[in-house]
């Protein structure tokens, strides 16, 4: 990055920090859209919503320079996802007082994910998917303890906005339990129907919904090679799927191709940024009819 | 008068040595204890007043002097170690936010500080020249260690071996400078502050190295199997955190079983304080200590000490000004024939006590001067003396 785009970021920063402080805002940086997302719902006018990924970089292996992280340490509030989210935070210099692990209430319950191939996709660098899972939000139960935790991280900050926090909670409740009913009443259909994913990033979906779930590591944005093919042949012989979940919208040959072996594609996006079109609900929702196609047959 | 100074001045200057000898000797009388009381005053208020502003300390059962002594005043002497766990266990209280702090390593001679953020915030410490620390390897430097060295941000400093002859330790560290704190006149203007994690990189139990799933170096491989590669020592460790190898800078197992040497505990209130020390005064493995206590017992002590120089001062002072006496008798007496050469040639008696007195106040102002001169010194470098001999 050339120092004109840094100093240009400081002042922007410098910039949102004053006016946040004129209004009495609380400045909340996150490491994710998600948590942006339940942020603002229960914050709504008493906070400054700040996710600063860029939205081509999956936020997971985003790594973020001086300029970014001097945000975050302005921040008045920092919320992580936990589930060994943002491998950044390992690296980076962050006030401790200021953090709030939004997956604090079920961090004993993640998925450990024991052995990953490094692969890469998009501007973000090699990485894996070892170590713990970290979509927990697709597990809409969980999502609602995320944005409890949230919901009290700003409570803790401004006690005197708790009543309207609380408020604004509830509702964003409402809607996660009634996504999680929608998922439960999906599935419930035929609980035995094998899926596949493009990416192992499903895991909290599959448990919580009991979907009978096996990814391989495909790309929407780039052709499946020889190689990749013969995995997904040998996958087949034990686990007889019709149905392929990708994170975005896969290549038109791609397709063509799952479509010749019987398999059809559905979108269902993590949402782990920020969306292009809707919100957080309206993604989900959107995932949900996709979903609703599989197991509708 | 005036001739009576003239000639007691003509006198002291031709006796050289014995007036260099009087004025050498009430100096010292009057500087020592006043010189003293000011370096003690300035400990005291150095000691407490950073005391006073540290509510609670948790270390490892052990001295509780030491642990005050090291994490306030970054003293060499390190206290027991212990895990990151009791830092988080106090943050999980919600009765009071913890700072960690790791004081064990140097760079040059001064202390290497790792903590959080945090820390900052509570000390009210601000950067005067570029930025915080923003990543691994990063180090922000206190006015004094600036200055000493000649360091600025964008220069880099290296820290040193726990030991000289560490042949198997790790390589030191060498870490960019991104800031200098303004002087704020405590043990911070003496140090290095680095992120906690940076500390542990120094001590090796974070390190940066090539990925060993895809090196081409056969010869670093020890074993390999399907889940596991072991290098051997061969295998080369970065010795600076760089944007190019950053990413490969890993910590093994749970950061809360990872060490530090105290945890600054900041209580919420005056109960919350009392309900976190109600925690620790049964624990086998930790004490909970308030500095503001500690350090009144050092001073305490001191003060015993003091007491026992001023007697001694005011015994040796007692002597000293008996032999001033002597000194002046034996020298009236020693002077009988020019004394009664002035009284032969018309003055009076008056005007030998005069000149006696013109020598005596002479080598009082010559001493009061010193004394003066020698205070203001000491005055301008309290601060340094008092870290020098006090707090070192």
């Amino acid at each position: 990055m050339n120092r004109e785009t840094t100093v240009l970021k400081i002042v922007i920063l410098l910039l949102v920090s004053l006016t946040a402080h004129a209004n009495d805002e609380l400045t909340v940086y996150t490491v994710n859209y998600p948590l942006a997302y339940f942020a603002q719902r229960i914050g709504a006018e008493h906070v400054h919503t700040v996710y600063p990924a860029p939205p081509d970089i999956d936020p997971a292996f985003w790594q973020p320079d001086s300029a970014d992280i001097a945000g975050f340490q302005q921040a008045d509030l920092i919320l992580l996802n936990g589930a060994g989210y943002a491998k950044w935070l390992d690296r980076a210099s962050l006030p401790q007082r200021k953090l709030a692990n939004t997956s604090v209430a079920f961090q004993h319950d993640t998925i450990r994910v024991e052995a990953a191939v490094t692969h890469q996709h998009g501007p973000g660098g090699e990485h894996s998917h070892a170590g713990t899972a970290f979509t927990t939000w697709l597990d809409f139960s969980q999502a609602v303890e995320q944005a409890r935790a949230v919901k009290q991280a700003l409570v803790k900050k401004r006690p005197q906005h708790a009543q309207a926090f609380t408020h604004n909670f509830r509702l964003l409740e409402q809607e996660l339990v009634s996504l999680d009913e929608h998922v439960k009443n999906v599935v419930s259909r035929k609980p035995d129907m094998a899926l596949l994913a493009s990416h192992p990033v499903y895991q909290y979906l599959a448990r919580r919904y009991k979907i009978n779930l096996k990814s391989v590591l495909w790309e929407p944005d780039s052709i499946p090679d020889q190689a990749q093919w013969q995995a997904l042949q040998h996958l087949l012989r034990t686990h007889q799927a019709k149905w392929m979940l990708w994170e975005g919208t896969p290549e038109p040959q791609s397709v063509k191709r799952l479509e010749a072996a019987g398999i059809g594609s559905l979108i269902f996006d993590p949402c782990a940024n920020t969306p292009e079109a809707g919100d957080f609900i309206s993604v989900m929702k959107r995932n949900i009819m996709e979903l609703e196609k599989a197991y509708r047959d | 008068m005036i001739s009576s100074f003239y000639i007691a001045w003509r006198y002291l200057a031709f006796n050289k040595v014995r007036s260099a000898t009087l004025v050498a000797c009430i100096t010292l009388i009057a500087f020592l204890p006043m010189a003293l009381q000011l370096l003690l005053d300035e400990s005291q208020q150095l000691l407490q007043s950073r005391a006073t502003s540290t509510p609670l300390l948790l270390g490892a059962r052990g001295s509780a002097l030491d642990l005050v002594m090291n994490s306030l005043y970054f003293d060499e002497q390190v206290p027991d170690v212990f895990t990151m766990q009791a830092a988080e266990d106090i943050m999980q209280s919600d009765l009071a936010y913890a700072i960690p702090l790791y004081v064990r390593f140097h760079a040059r001679n001064s202390v290497i500080v790792g903590t959080t953020l945090d820390y900052f915030d509570f000390r009210g410490l601000q950067i005067a020249q570029g930025r915080m620390f923003a990543v691994l390897g990063e180090a922000v430097i206190g006015a004094d260690v600036a200055e000493d060295y000649g360091l600025h941000p964008g220069d880099a400093i290296v820290s040193s071996p726990e030991t000289l002859f560490d042949l198997a330790g790790v390589y030191p560290l060498k870490m960019a400078i991104t800031g200098v704190l303004q002087r704020n006149h405590t043990s911070d203007d003496l140090a290095v502050f680095v992120d906690l994690k940076t500390a542990w990189v120094i001590e090796g139990l974070g390190h940066g190295h090539k990925d060993l799933t895809s090196t081409d170096d056969a010869s670093v491989i020890m074993t390999r199997t399907e889940d596991s590669v072991t290098a051997n020592a061969k295998l080369f460790q970065y010795t600076e955190v760089t944007e190019d190898n950053i990413d490969s800078f890993h910590f093994h197992g749970d950061l809360s079983a990872y060490p530090i040497t105290a945890v600054l505990a900041v209580p919420d209130d005056v109960k919350s304080a009392t309900l976190l020390r109600g925690r620790y005064l049964e624990n086998p493995r930790y004490h909970i200590v308030r500095p503001k206590d500690v350090i009144a017992g050092l001073l305490e002590n001191i003060f015993r000490i003091k007491s026992v120089i001023d007697s001694v001062i005011a015994i040796v002072g007692l002597a000293t000004v008996m032999a001033i006496i002597l000194v002046f008798a034996l020298s009236v007496r020693l002077r009988q024939r020019e004394l009664s050469t002035i009284f032969r040639l018309g003055c009076s008696r008056m005007t030998t006590v005069n000149l006696i007195v013109a020598e005596i106040t002479l080598i009082v102002i010559a001493s009061s001067i010193i004394s003066a001169g020698l205070l203001y010194l000491v005055d301008a470098n309290a601060d340094t003396l008092v870290r020098q001999l006090v707090l070192r």
